[in-house]
């Protein structure tokens, strides 16, 4: 029995582990995380190692589902500024991907950072 | 004895005053009139001298702007408050009512009313809210007048700021509360930042329109923000810089320029006849006779618009939307929508909106105009047997009115209602809209009982027309349109213009005839003259 409650237990955590991020979009702060992508740019530019305070890719530059990968996977190496983003904490990094999914090329309201 | 100094004087003399004159024009500058240059530019010159303007108020020091802002309404009752006359006149203009002219009842011409294009072809009385983002309210046509679209000089997104505002200044987050305060900051800063209409206040729609940069215009796109002197030699950055406004001046926030139904000038005044008149064509600056004393360029300034010479070529920058076809609209790839780039790196295919034609340094067309144009609305009948021009240039040859004027075409295939034989105004954006479902007559239904215009439920497509006058990207003098590209029987610019005779394009025989046996007929004459006087060996003058 308590094999089996182990095995349900085990099951259960690795399937929400991998899920996590995907379903992470519903939970993040979608709004905050806009701003905290902004934030990102603005730093990285005042540090000088980009020429504009923007963000280089735009919600729409993604489907939801590659958005998905990307944050899964912690590939952020297309994002520039990476010192910037070795920084962001795991809630912001939620936030940001929020904002990214709920704006991606294939959602409702595609976006770009205006 | 005086034939002997007379000559080195003179010479020496000669020498200093062109070393003088040579001085003065290399130290005057590119502003100073030339003495030899047409007289057209030395009055633009002098009407224009005086590049520097002014403020009489620093809104940064103004008490009222400095309070929170929570939306746009708040922003126009402050202004409002010290300009209060401003509403009053702004609700009268097209720029607020998108409507022509009153005159033209019971016609509505207007985006508001019932004009259509071959773009995005109606605003369906303003159901299709996407329109409306170019609107210069804060809510569409209902709600307050944004003063800082046209004079705010700080770019902003306002609608993102108000309501991220509002929705961080409610919560008890730390952070959250400080995104709020920065969101505030930067709408104090553009609520202060006030002054006159610049290239980029007018082109965040004018450049835009069509729903995106150069759809609509072909002479103005956002490389005109910044544009070099090549490109338009008045608004260059590195020679007049003017803005919109130099030209496009305003009474009552009125903007003189507006071509619809009635000119954008009744009449083509320099300011020399009338300093209250507008400086909206080109004989305003520059007169009817711009050009050096004798210059047969001034012989054609009657029939031939400015224009017409002085702009070769349109988009020469970016690439200009030349053709839409609505009927290859709705096809998926692999179940979903898609589009494809051309070579340009513009959109040439999109599911939602069909297939798209772009071109860059596009030759005009050019027709006869008297200012006005021609408008086909939801309401009048077209013959889908023919292509069907949704709007026309006015005038012809023998009105005394019009001039040969370079027209952009966009040519169009868009949808028409084959029993009333009217075009169709589907609705676009929104749930409800063709860009969702892709159904025509659905979309049909929806954009015609908008505009409350009947619809029979058949539907087919059928070719239009679409002009836009020419007037920007003026070119530098030495790029204009040569004589040769006109007077030519092949190929000829003006081709398609009826209703004159064209040295060197057309071809009458028994004026060509008449013409050689005038010209055969001279040389004869002096032929003989010059060999009777050989053979008399006189000159008609008598020895002394």
């Amino acid at each position: 029995m308590l094999k089996r409650i182990t095995l349900i237990a085990v099951t259960l955590l690795v399937t929400l582990s991998l899920s996590g991020v995907a379903v992470a979009g519903e939970d993040g702060n979608k709004r905050k995380g806009k701003y905290t992508y902004r934030k990102v740019y603005k730093a990285c530019n005042a540090r000088g190692e980009v020429d504009i305070a923007k963000p280089t890719l735009n919600p729409d530059a993604k489907t939801q589902a590659q958005w998905t990968s990307v944050f899964e996977n912690k590939e952020f190496a297309e994002f520039g500024c990476q010192e910037e983003w070795s920084q962001l904490s795991d809630k912001e990094l939620l936030d940001i991907y929020s904002y990214l999914h709920a704006h991606a090329s294939d959602s409702p309201t595609p976006a770009k950072c205006k | 004895m005086l034939g002997i100094h007379w000559k080195p004087v003179l010479m020496g003399a000669l020498v200093v005053l062109s070393a003088a004159f040579l001085g003065t024009t290399l130290v005057s500058g590119a502003d100073t009139p030339s003495p030899d240059q047409a007289p057209g530019r030395t009055m633009a010159q002098q009407a224009t001298k005086s590049k520097a303007l002014w403020i009489t108020t620093d809104h940064t020091k103004i008490e009222k702007l400095q309070k929170t802002f929570s939306s746009g309404d708040e922003v126009t009752a402050a202004c409002l408050s010290c300009h209060s006359e401003a509403a009053g006149q702004f609700h009268e203009t097209i720029h607020w009512s998108w409507m022509a002219s009153a005159a033209d009842a019971p016609k509505r011409y207007g985006k508001a009313g019932d004009s259509i294009n071959n773009f995005c072809i109606s605003t369906n009385n303003g159901t299709d809210k996407g329109c409306f983002s170019c609107h210069p309210g804060w809510e569409g046509q209902s709600g307050a007048i944004n003063c800082l679209v046209c004079h705010g000089q700080t770019e902003i997104n306002w609608g993102e700021s108000f309501e991220d505002y509002q929705a961080f200044a409610e919560s008890d987050d730390p952070e959250e509360l400080e995104i709020a305060a920065e969101l505030q900051s930067s709408i104090q800063t553009a609520v202060q930042s006030v002054g006159r209409p610049t290239r980029q206040n007018c082109g965040s729609c004018h450049f835009y329109g069509g729903g995106g940069d150069g759809v609509k215009h072909g002479d103005l796109d956002s490389s005109i923000t910044k544009p070099s002197k090549s490109l338009d030699v008045h608004m260059g950055t590195d020679g007049q810089n003017f803005t919109c406004t130099r030209c496009h001046t305003t009474v009552l926030h009125n903007v003189a320029g507006r071509i619809y139904t009635q000119p954008a000038a009744l009449e083509r005044k320099s300011l020399i006849e009338d300093d209250l008149t507008s400086k909206i064509t080109c004989e305003s600056c520059h007169s009817a006779t711009p050009h050096k004393k004798g210059s047969k360029a001034n012989d054609h300034t009657d029939k031939v618009a400015c224009q017409t010479c002085h702009i070769p070529t349109m988009a020469r920058a970016l690439p200009t939307k030349m053709s839409w076809d609505w009927s290859k609209a709705g096809k998926l790839k692999d179940g979903k929508k898609y589009k494809e780039k051309g070579e340009l790196g513009t959109v040439d295919y999109m599911t939602i909106k069909g297939q798209m034609r772009w071109e860059k340094n596009v030759k005009p067309e050019y027709a006869w105009w008297n200012g006005s144009i021609k408008s086909t609305t939801v309401k009048d009948v077209v013959d889908p047997t023919q292509v069907v021009a949704v709007s026309a240039p006015r005038g012809d040859a023998g009105d005394g009115m019009s001039r040969i004027y370079p027209f952009k075409v966009h040519r169009g295939r868009q949808p028409y209602d084959k029993v009333h034989k009217t075009l169709l105004a589907p609705l676009l954006s929104g749930k409800e809209g063709f860009w969702n479902h892709l159904d025509w007559d659905r979309a049909l239904r929806k954009g015609q009982a908008a505009l409350d215009v009947p619809y029979s439920g058949e539907f087919d497509f059928v070719d239009t027309t679409y002009v836009f006058p020419t007037t920007h990207m003026v070119a530098p003098k030495e790029n204009v349109v040569s004589c040769g590209e006109c007077h030519t029987g092949e190929g000829s610019r003006l081709a398609a213009i009826s209703g004159l005779y064209m040295p060197g394009r057309d071809g009458a025989g028994v004026v060509d005839a008449f013409g050689w046996i005038m010209v055969l007929g001279a040389l004869l004459g002096v032929c003989l003259h010059g060999l009777g006087r050989i053979f008399t060996n006189g000159n008609g003058k008598k020895e002394t």
